[in-house]
């Protein structure tokens, strides 16, 4: 089980990023996210595309060489064409539907198929081929308890400060603040003043930052596949609502503990030689966390008045 | 003769297309002046402050502030052209402290430290439980933090949809004190009220809405003599 301590970190803070991402957007739009899992794809995508090696035609159905870029810069512009895509999606489907108050259900059924449609562009382009990031093999070390390879401790590393940073965002700066306030109240937001609409497309933009960010952890630590973020989509779910719905801080540790939960569980020994079974375990353990504390770990209930 | 700050002529306005609530509304609301709207359930006074805040869709006539036409402008530039506005119920942010509540009421303007400050020196209790979140607190001291809320960006006039619904007595009486307070700075006050006897003899002048339209409209003390009036909406003293 300590064996798999180290996978489960990084699975945990995988998630933990993705949750968050995930329950910022819910709070802020009240849209349950279905397409947040191609987001996170498209990080990695992207980051293929720049980076892998020229002379291999992997990409755009094996007709289109990568660029060779830098690794790092290709993360980079790969977060922030994510970004991009996200304020794009608000500004032409998600906001027009808004205008025309159409119902949570109706828009939850939109990004399912908006999940669908992308997912196959992936495919289309990207082909069901697995492939990796253009990194060389590197041999685990140890790091206090647990064993990883140097490149995946940054990895984890990275994580841990970018949802640093996350909290404190939303803890104390002007934009965290108007973020809260939105989830609170759209309209009473737009009263004091703050343009709620801005407010929401930002949202977006940062939520898909943060999804490409984890979709580029999760294909250094694994690989990059068209469906890779769907793949980890009801991880995700899970631990937002492990960790209470609409809260950040619970969305972070709700996805950490599915993640670690899931890589544990490999390590039980009735799990010998069933492995793809390890969500089952994980997912169990959110019911039974759920069926004691309905609003999750960090939810509150609430004062309604 | 003060100027009119906010001014509506003929304004129709509804939730749903083709269904007006407000069927031609007429309003005018001078310089530090009370005015109070009464009238029937439905009548139309609440849609009417929604209306005025861009919160619905204006339909039909025009509305005015400070002489310029609004209509129809986003809510969050009304704020900023010196409109607060308490609704009846969610009118604070819940989940946020108190003094965050301040800091997304000052959104819009500069010198947001001091008007803070400035507010917590008014309302000592608001300032012993500025890290206190916003859901925590009763009615009454929920009520003037909404009011608190507006009046952080120093509007020029005040709507307020019935700040005293729900609240025990005492807690009306200092809601409509503190109101009465604002209103002696210098800033105007458009009230929607239930209690229609309270709200008239507490406003210089009263409209009464029915069914869309302006019913009546007067000096507050007047409306509340008006025959009429008391037959229709007040019920005999």
């Amino acid at each position: 089980m300590i064996d798999q301590l180290g996978n489960g970190l990084l699975l945990g803070v995988i998630i933990s990023v993705a949750a968050v991402a995930l329950s910022l957007l819910y709070g802020v739009t009240r849209i349950v996210n279905f397409a947040h899992g191609e987001i996170i794809a498209l990080g990695a995508i992207l980051t293929l595309f720049f980076s892998g090696s020229v002379d291999s035609r992997v990409l755009f159905l094996d007709r289109f060489s990568p660029l060779g870029m830098n690794f790092v810069i290709s993360a980079v512009f790969a977060v922030i064409l994510c970004g991009i895509f996200g304020g794009l999606l608000e500004l032409m489907l998600f906001r027009p539907l808004r205008r025309n108050s159409v119902g949570n259900i109706a828009v939850l059924v939109v990004t399912i198929g908006l999940s669908i449609f992308v997912r196959h562009i992936y495919l289309l382009f990207a082909t069901g081929k697995v492939q990796n990031f253009p990194l060389e093999l590197q041999r685990r070390e140890t790091y206090l308890f647990f064993d990883m390879t140097p490149r995946n401790f940054k990895v984890l590393i990275v994580a841990v400060v970018v949802m640093i940073t996350v909290g404190l965002i939303l803890s104390y700066t002007k934009l965290g603040k108007a973020m809260r306030a939105v989830r609170d109240s759209e309209e009473l937001a737009n009263i004091s003043g703050v343009n709620s609409d801005y407010i929401i497309f930002i949202t977006w933009v940062f939520s898909s930052m943060l999804a490409g960010l984890a979709g580029i952890f999760q294909a250094i630590i694994n690989d990059v596949r068209w469906n890779m973020g769907f793949l980890i989509l009801l991880l995700i779910f899970a631990g937002t609502v492990l960790g209470g719905i609409g809260t950040s801080f619970g969305a972070m540790v709700g996805g950490f503990l599915i993640g670690v939960l899931v890589q544990i569980s490999v390590g039980l020994p009735f799990m010998e030689g069933h492995v793809e079974a390890k969500n089952a375990v994980a997912l169990a353990i959110m019911i039974l966390i759920l069926l004691f504390r309905p609003q999750g770990i960090f939810g509150k209930k609430e004062r309604i008045s | 003769m003060n100027s009119p700050i906010l001014e509506c002529n003929g304004l129709a306005a509804g939730y749903v297309k083709g269904l007006n609530i407000l069927q031609g509304v007429d309003l005018v609301v001078n310089e530090a002046e009370i005015v109070s709207i009464i009238g029937p359930n439905g009548a139309g006074k609440s849609t009417l402050l929604k209306a005025v805040m861009g919160l619905i869709k204006i339909s039909g006539g025009r509305f005015f502030l400070n002489g310029i036409e609004k209509t129809n402008i986003p809510t969050h530039k009304i704020a900023i052209e010196g409109v607060g506005y308490v609704p009846q119920v969610a009118n604070v942010f819940p989940s946020l402290t108190i003094e965050e509540n301040l800091e997304i009421g000052s959104w819009s303007i500069n010198n947001k430290k001091n008007k803070i400050t400035e507010i917590f020196s008014q309302f000592p209790m608001l300032k012993e439980r500025r890290k206190d979140k916003a859901g925590n607190l009763s009615g009454g001291q929920r009520q003037i933090l909404a009011l608190s809320r507006a009046l952080v960006t120093s509007p020029k006039i005040l709507l307020l949809d019935e700040p005293s619904a729900g609240l025990s007595p005492v807690a009306i009486n200092d809601v409509f004190e503190t109101i009465k307070n604002i209103n002696l700075a210098g800033v105007a006050i458009l009230l929607v009220e239930q209690n229609a006897k309270r709200a008239l003899k507490f406003s210089n002048r009263g409209y009464v809405l029915d069914q869309g339209r302006n019913a009546y409209h007067g000096k507050g003390e007047e409306l509340l003599s008006d025959p009429k009036v008391i037959d229709l909406y007040l019920g005999k003293l």
